[in-house]
């Protein structure tokens, strides 16, 4: 019982990694520019996607594979922002929720033209397994933990202690005040979609590697991606952290013990429960 | 356009949509309308609660999922008659809504918006799952017909319902409600700072929304005679969004122009599945950015330009 309970932890830890890198990118674009971004979950399996074509039908290596999607992933996300969201940003809050919708049945749209309606798995050739006592741990489920939390460490350090990432929190926290102290506000949208693009390629990337990729999947994990945020607290770095890693552990545990067809349901009810209990989040401040 | 104006024009639609069925050979666009109308119920639904509440919620094809399994299933294992049973769907969703508006409306804006989207998923996963009583993917066939299936009969019995839907959003925007609902949709905190209950009045809009999605969802069981929850997925609820954004939110006739756009304009364009999906989407974002009134809000500012150009002369 508390080996498998241990073991289904493990499991959690790996898809908890994939829900937080998908909440921090969804939480900077909320915290700094009050838009929902709907799209993130496609974009991301977009990058997850270009992975697998790139490895499969191109011939190149994994680690060569994912800079390139990365990359693009950013382009994508960059192109978004100013072409897609800068229109509506002065408008009412809704339209660039609206705006979201549409592109996120665009680039649903795309991913269905360009990688077709099979479900891709990004192939690592990663297959040794670990054991630790009782415990197995894939190879490839391992490196993935490991991925996700070098990239939270990252976010966490360029947020906390460079001068971009002050500047990003200064226009999340008073927006006037920054522009008087000489923050150049123009760049901080493209800065932080660049950001939250990477992040999210990056969990697509895990997705594909880990799971498969399929048409929908997106959204799935742009809604988990909301109710880690709603779990934690909005617009809380720590609250995405803990709300990430306590959804992904849930979720194994109860697809273990309870009903792997139900497991999705399971997330979603937490997520209702915390709404009603606890509106502010775990980690949220008391309004 | 003045009141009197008005009605001559909702008389005239109604009146040329009611000649349908002599005027169309093609049997096929016969169906495309019915399928329309029902539509057009779906969306003034959906305005009520987006375009005059202001939240926008994506459960619409979930709740319309409940009105037509519950009208199926509830005539298949109780052998009521099909009347019986679509005027049970509505309030079996209005049920659902009730427990699922509750929570979802202690958030504002995106997170209503999320979390309601979360229970649309949770309707499809539980629909999808729960075979002992929904049979699964692969749907339930064969659900009855009235009239021996006429197709003429429910085109006119779907017509008269999309009226007195669209009736009785017009009574309701018109109402006390209404004016409350446009002042939540314009600022929820000065509704509450003058001692009005807000939440109330958005769990009013949710649910009645719910009810008109539910009817919706019924009229297209026992007119389809298959469904399966493939139909009442994310994408059929964008799809509400659509038509009202399109249409023109917070209008009457928005939701009718809208709904006939949704259905016919796939048709005419037949495209894949997928240039379907990045065509909508191209729709939503720029009519979003460009037309954010829709087309009845885009005539009616021609309108009053032209009108206000004769006065002048």
């Amino acid at each position: 019982m508390l080996i498998e309970i241990l073991q289904q932890t493990i499991n959690g830890l790996a898809i908890g990694g994939v829900y937080v890198l998908i909440a921090l990118g969804l939480t900077t674009v909320f915290g700094i520019l009050g838009i929902a971004h709907f799209a993130h979950g496609s974009i991301s399996m977009f990058g997850g996607y270009l992975t697998f074509f790139l490895v499969t039908s191109q011939g190149l290596p994994v680690l060569a594979a994912i800079p390139v999607a990365l990359a693009t992933g950013i382009l994508l996300g960059l192109l978004v922002e100013m072409l897609a969201y800068r229109p509506v940003r002065h408008a009412n809050h809704i339209n660039a929720f609206i705006v979201a919708l549409g592109l996120t049945m665009m680039v649903e749209g795309i991913n269905l033209q360009l990688f077709g309606h099979e479900q891709v798995v990004i192939p690592t050739g990663l297959s040794r397994v670990f054991r630790f006592g009782g415990i197995t741990v894939p190879e490839l489920r391992l490196y993935v933990i490991i991925a996700a939390i070098v990239l939270v460490v990252a976010m966490m350090v360029f947020v906390e202690r460079t001068k971009t990432g002050q500047a990003i929190r200064a226009v999340a926290e008073n927006r006037d005040a920054a522009i008087l102290m000489g923050v150049n506000v123009k760049s901080i949208p493209l800065i932080v979609f660049g950001i939250s693009t990477a992040l999210g390629v990056a969990a697509g990337i895990m997705v594909g590697a880990l799971f498969a990729i399929a048409p929908g999947i997106g959204e799935g994990f742009v809604v988990k991606g909301f109710a880690v945020l709603i779990l934690g607290g909005l617009g809380s770095f720590p609250g995405a952290i803990l709300g990430g890693t306590v959804l992904g552990i849930t979720e194994s545990i109860a697809a273990g013990f309870i009903s792997s067809a139900y497991k999705d349901v399971i997330a979603f009810v937490v997520m209702i429960l915390v709404l009603l209990i606890r509106p502010q989040g775990l980690l949220g401040r008391t309004p | 356009m003045n009141r009197s104006l008005q009605s001559l024009a909702w008389l005239l639609v109604f009146a040329a949509l009611a000649m349908l069925p002599q005027v169309l050979t093609v049997k096929y666009y016969l169906h495309l309308s019915i399928l329309a109308l029902i539509w057009v119920i779906m969306a003034q639904g959906q305005n009520l609660i987006q375009g005059y509440t202001g939240y926008v919620s994506i459960v619409g094809a979930g709740f319309m999922g409940i009105g037509a399994y519950s009208s199926t299933l509830i005539g298949m294992h109780f052998q009521w008659p099909i009347w019986a049973t679509m005027a049970a769907a509505p309030l079996v969703t209005a049920l659902f809504a009730l427990a699922t508006g509750y929570p979802s409306l202690r958030v504002k804006g995106h997170y209503f918006a999320i979390v309601t989207l979360a229970f649309n998923l949770i309707i499809v996963i539980v629909l999808v799952n729960y075979k002992e009583l929904t049979n699964g993917e692969t749907g339930i066939s064969n659900i009855p017909k009235p009239w021996g299936g006429s197709r003429d009969a429910y085109f006119y019995l779907v017509l008269m319902l999309a009226a007195a839907m669209t009736a009785l959003a017009a009574l309701i925007a018109r109402s006390r409600v209404g004016e409350i609902l446009l002042a939540i949709r314009q600022n929820e905190d000065l509704v509450g700072s003058i001692g009005i209950a807000a939440w109330k009045y958005k769990l009013f809009a949710f649910v009645i929304s719910a009810m008109y999605a539910g009817l919706a969802g019924a009229l297209y069981a026992h007119f389809q005679s298959f469904i399966n929850p493939e139909i009442f997925g994310v994408a059929q609820s964008l799809d509400a969004i659509l038509a009202v954004i399109l249409g023109g939110s917070g209008t009457i006739a928005g939701p009718v122009i809208g709904a006939f756009l949704v259905v016919f304009l796939p048709e005419m364009l037949r495209f894949a599945d997928s240039f379907r999906l990045i065509l909508y989407g191209l729709i939503l974002v720029l009519a979003t950015i460009f037309m954010p009134i829709g087309i009845v809000g885009v005539c009616k500012a021609l309108i009053g330009r032209f009108s206000r150009k004769e006065a002048a002369s």
